[in-house]
């Protein structure tokens, strides 16, 4: 049989001679398994496979090893010594890690919180991205990607975007936020160097409801797409030195405006730091519709659009959070606003996240069309995001669009309606300068 | 990793393949494409799970590609075991025999909707669901419900000759599909209906034989198109579920209800004491009834207002008449409403001292008639106790009756026994205990004149090895039909004991 399967040269991914670890001992794959075999039994002994019409990767390539299903069963087959970790790699780039699937599980809907059990595709997948890098099995635009991120600590947005430490508060320009306080605003890097209207806004409406806030002396990546790709180290040594930055200069609260930060700071330091973690942590747009319900901060400019929304996975799929923007955009006078249930959106997706536009940027681009089409049979002008990752490529699919749509960021249209000239740019520097 | 391919798949047909597919990432002879096209939900003998692999798996987007595809197995006699969702509980699409397994969910295209004729044509990819999101906008849906509604596919419905939860009212897949386009055994693409129409519900030009190609469950072709009825949208959806301290009072409010003649009744569903207690097991899953509660019947209504507003008082009246009580508005709408969600879930299995423990799902599904009922019920609790006993592996999550007939809801009933299996125990010995409890299951319904499947499929080990016996005077002419049109036995071989109709038995070519 070995020498039939030899002679038919099955695909094993690049497996070395002897399976799948460099080290030929399979401890680190033994010691996968056993973290994960309950949650991979979990799913594999439901088989409901509800997750399976709701995820935005399975929507557009159909291909079932790209499932959550095949992401447990894969676990079992590794228990059951069917499969090795170069054999299954690829399957497990194939997730943005949206939330999706955990949300329609039935073993989460009904039964989870009675058992103490829930299904955790988002941490399997990344703890399984995590063995890829520990057993060589990395991913080339991934690996290319941290190796940038490793020397230049901010992460090197998606193209050609020069991305340095020097520049990093270069968005703020003319805005005179001063270094450090009490009270931080961490701003993404997406936000930094490419969406940098998005950070502009928010720090303007912040500045226009007198809210007090400094920026970081020396602010690296949060790390979370790190530890999304399955570089836990790397993402660890961001982490350190973040924290290490807000306790410098006494930081009690940290303002992250951006949901990927916000997953970052809520989940992955938490887990690293434990008890050792003294921070509030402030979502964005919590903050800024408290504010403008507080009339902290007037919307008098009306705004002439018709728009939808789209609620970002990592807003409303990872933290439940759905209310406060739409809250936002029936504040703003002279819009319409034509919703879309944020149920019904679990099943959509920019695509942005959890390092696929970087391995599978055909896959990202897919998604975002579809997600513009369907705000285009709703007949908008604007697809409003809140989200910078969702936003480079949700432009990108509107601006490509038969009839182009325009997508906007919640927080530039709200800092419209307050009367503020936000200023950056939504796209990279150099494009914008072209 | 390496598993060995089974059949005659070598590089020299990948080659052929990606020939006939030219795009890399749809012909896959990849271990992990191969394992994770395996296993269906049904309990799988996941300590055999390789011998239950296909060799290559393939994700056509076209007829044409299919029908190459069929061509050239059927010239090497290649197994093909045709894959929509994978989410049957039987073992529809599971490859007994290695091969090339014909993954559909790419053609999920949605080629017309006719709001004329009243028809939706569509790839046998797409999911029903995701259909009637497309469908709501027009004002009319596709009404094939089955508990797996939010993730199986139109062709593995076809494939399974699926039944639905509402299919007392708007009937089952083979009375909502009109016409298919299928790719028989032999690589030919052929055009079926009634009669020619492909939009025609009746006719008695020729042999039905869209029927023939409705529950084959893989062994005739595979559809690569199928024309819809579209349904319109229905104003009220009405549920009620009745509670009852005795089943044979709730066994005869169920006949009662289902001989009521009310055209907009969806289903009755007969829920027994096992079920309650199962769904009893936590808070959540079911508001807890006191421990009167013996049995639960529910009943599920759909049409115009002016249909089911007066006739939900009628079943109001039926649902109490003998001693039933009303559960209310918040359980019969809110149960209702998660039906697919919500009667089999893994983390409620107990081992035999009662601890908790994962357990897949197995549904035994019977056709059966009202009469028989109440002792068939008897008997199959009474297998499952004794298999229970002696492996502990087993647990029984209760039973339930739902009316089966289309549109005559009158007589016959899906039966299903819910069977929780500790997959992670299962060695052969276990096995071979599950494979003997299924079939004690299916000779008892045997035994009452029944059906051992209404909807599931006769695939798996302890069903298979009855269908001749089920089939009596006519599996001559299955066999005959099985032979004539599939004569390499290269269509899902080894199924529903078809190899019976090869010269050899043993699935060679005659």
């Amino acid at each position: 049989m070995a020498e039939h399967e030899e002679k038919f040269g099955l695909d094993h991914g690049g497996a070395p001679p002897g399976g799948y670890d460099p080290n030929g001992d399979g401890r680190l794959q033994a010691s996968f398994v056993e973290q994960w075999r309950t949650n991979a039994y979990g799913c594999f002994s439901s088989g409901h496979k509800f997750c399976r019409e709701v995820c935005p990767v399975m929507q557009v390539t159909r291909n079932e090893n790209h499932t959550p299903t095949a992401f447990h069963a894969n676990i079992v087959a590794m228990d059951k010594g069917l499969v090795d970790v170069a054999d299954v790699a690829d399957d497990y780039v194939h997730c943005t890690q949206c939330g999706a699937c955990e949300l329609r599980c039935p073993n989460t809907l009904f039964t989870g919180d009675f058992y103490r059990h829930r299904t955790r595709t988002v941490d399997v997948v990344k703890a399984m991205r995590a063995l890829m890098v520990a057993t060589g099995n990395e991913r080339e635009h991934w690996k290319l990607w941290n190796e940038r991120l490793a020397e230049r600590h901010n992460e090197p947005v998606l193209g050609d975007v020069p991305v340095s430490q020097e520049h990093v508060a270069d968005w703020a320009e003319g805005l005179d936020i001063p270094v450090g306080g009490e009270t931080i605003l961490f701003v993404d890097c997406e936000a930094a160097f490419y969406r940098t209207s998005y950070a502009r806004a928010f720090a303007q409406l912040l500045q226009k409801a007198g809210v007090e806030f400094g920026l970081m002396r020396e602010q690296w990546c949060c790390g979370g797409p790190a530890a999304e790709m399955g570089y836990v180290d790397l993402a660890r040594r961001h982490a350190d030195h973040n924290v290490a930055d807000w306790r410098a200069v006494g930081a009690k609260r940290i303002i992250a405006p951006d949901p990927h930060d916000y997953i970052a700071f809520t989940e992955d330091y938490p887990r690293y730091y434990g008890d050792d973690y003294e921070f509030e942590i402030v979502l964005g747009v919590e903050l800024v519709n408290d504010l403008v319900t507080d009339g902290r901060i007037q919307l008098t400019q009306a705004v002439d659009r018709v728009v939808t929304y789209h609620d970002p996975c990592r807003l409303n799929k990872r933290k439940g959070v759905h209310a406060a923007p739409r809250e936002l955009l029936r504040a703003v006078p002279g819009l319409t606003f034509k919703d879309v249930d944020h149920v019904t959106q679990w099943s959509y997706c920019s695509g942005g996240g959890g390092g696929l536009p970087v391995e599978k940027p055909e896959i990202t681009e897919e998604i975002s069309r579809r997600r513009v089409a369907r705000a285009q049979e709703l007949e908008v002008d604007t697809l409003v995001s809140a989200c910078p990752w969702s936003e480079r490529p949700l432009s990108a699919a509107g601006a490509a669009a038969a009839e182009p749509l325009d997508v906007v960021d919640l927080f530039e249209l709200v800092a419209r309606s307050a009367g503020i000239e936000v200023g950056g740019h939504t796209h990279a520097a150099q494009e914008a300068r072209s | 990793m390496s598993v060995a391919f089974k059949s005659a798949v070598d590089d020299s047909v990948v080659d052929e393949l990606r020939a006939i597919i030219p795009d890399e990432g749809r012909v896959l002879p990849n271990l992990s494409s191969r394992v994770n096209r395996t296993r269906v939900p049904a309990p799988f003998p996941v300590h055999r799970w390789a011998e239950f692999m296909p060799d290559v798996a393939v994700l056509p987007t076209s007829a044409e590609e299919v029908s190459e595809v069929v061509k050239l197995a059927n010239r090497l006699q290649i197994p093909v075991v045709p894959r929509a969702g994978g989410t049957g509980l039987s073992d529809g699409a599971v490859p007994l025999r290695g091969g090339i397994l014909v993954d559909v969910k790419l053609m999920n295209e949605i080629h017309e909707i006719d709001l004329v004729d009243r028809t939706v044509t569509v790839g046998p990819g797409i999911n029903m669901l995701k259909l009637n999101e497309e469908l709501k906008r027009h004002g009319v849906f596709y009404p094939d419900d089955p508990a797996s509604y939010p993730c199986s596919l139109v062709g593995g419905r076809i494939g399974t000759g699926g039944w639905s939860l509402i299919g007392s009212r708007f009937g089952h897949t083979r009375d909502n599909v009109i016409s298919m386009q299928v790719v028989l055994p032999t690589g030919e693409i052929v055009e079926i209906a009634e009669g020619g129409g492909r939009k025609l519900r009746k006719s008695s030009t020729g042999l039905t034989l869209k029927h023939l190609f409705t529950g084959h469950q893989g062994t005739l072709g595979i559809t690569t198109e199928a024309t819809l009825d579209l349904v319109p949208r229905p104003e009220v959806e009405f549920a009620a579920f009745f509670a009852f301290d005795d089943y044979m009072k709730a066994y005869e409010t169920t006949g009662v209800l289902a001989k009521s003649g009310l055209a907009t009744l969806a289903g009755v569903v007969l829920f027994d004491e096992w079920k309650i207690a199962y769904l009893r097991r936590d808070d959540e899953a079911y508001i807890p009834q006191p421990a009167s509660v013996k049995a639960v019947v529910a009943v599920a209504m759909y049409g115009s207002r002016v249909e089911v507003e007066p006739a939900s008082k009628r079943v109001m009246q039926l649902g109490r008449s003998l001693g039933g009580k009303y559960l209310g508005d918040e359980i019969s709408a809110g149960d209702w409403a998660s039906r697919h969600d919500r009667y089999a879930t893994p983390l409620h299995g107990r081992d035999k001292d009662g601890q908790a423990v994962m357990m897949s799902w197995h549904c035994e599904d019977a056709a059966l008639n009202y009469s028989v009922l109440p002792q068939v019920r008897e008997e199959w609790h009474a297998i499952v106790a004794r298999y229970r006993e002696r492996y502990g592996i087993f647990d029984d999550w209760g039973m339930f009756a739902y009316t089966n007939g289309a549109f005559k809801p009158w007589a016959d009933y899906l039966v299903e026994i819910d069977v929780g299996i500790w997959e992670s125990r299962l060695d052969d010995e276990n096995w071979a205990g599950w494979v003997a409890c299924k079939r004690e299951i299916s000779e008892v319904t045997l035994k009452y004149g029944g059906s051992i499947t209404a909807c599931h499929g006769a695939t798996r080990e302890g069903d298979a090895e009855l269908v001749p016996a089920e089939m009596g005077s006519s599996w001559e002419v299955v066999k005959r039909i099985k032979r004539a049109l599939d004569p390499n036995n290269i269509m899902n071989p080894g199924k529903q004991s078809l190899d019976e109709a090869y010269a050899s038995g043993n699935g060679s070519a005659p």
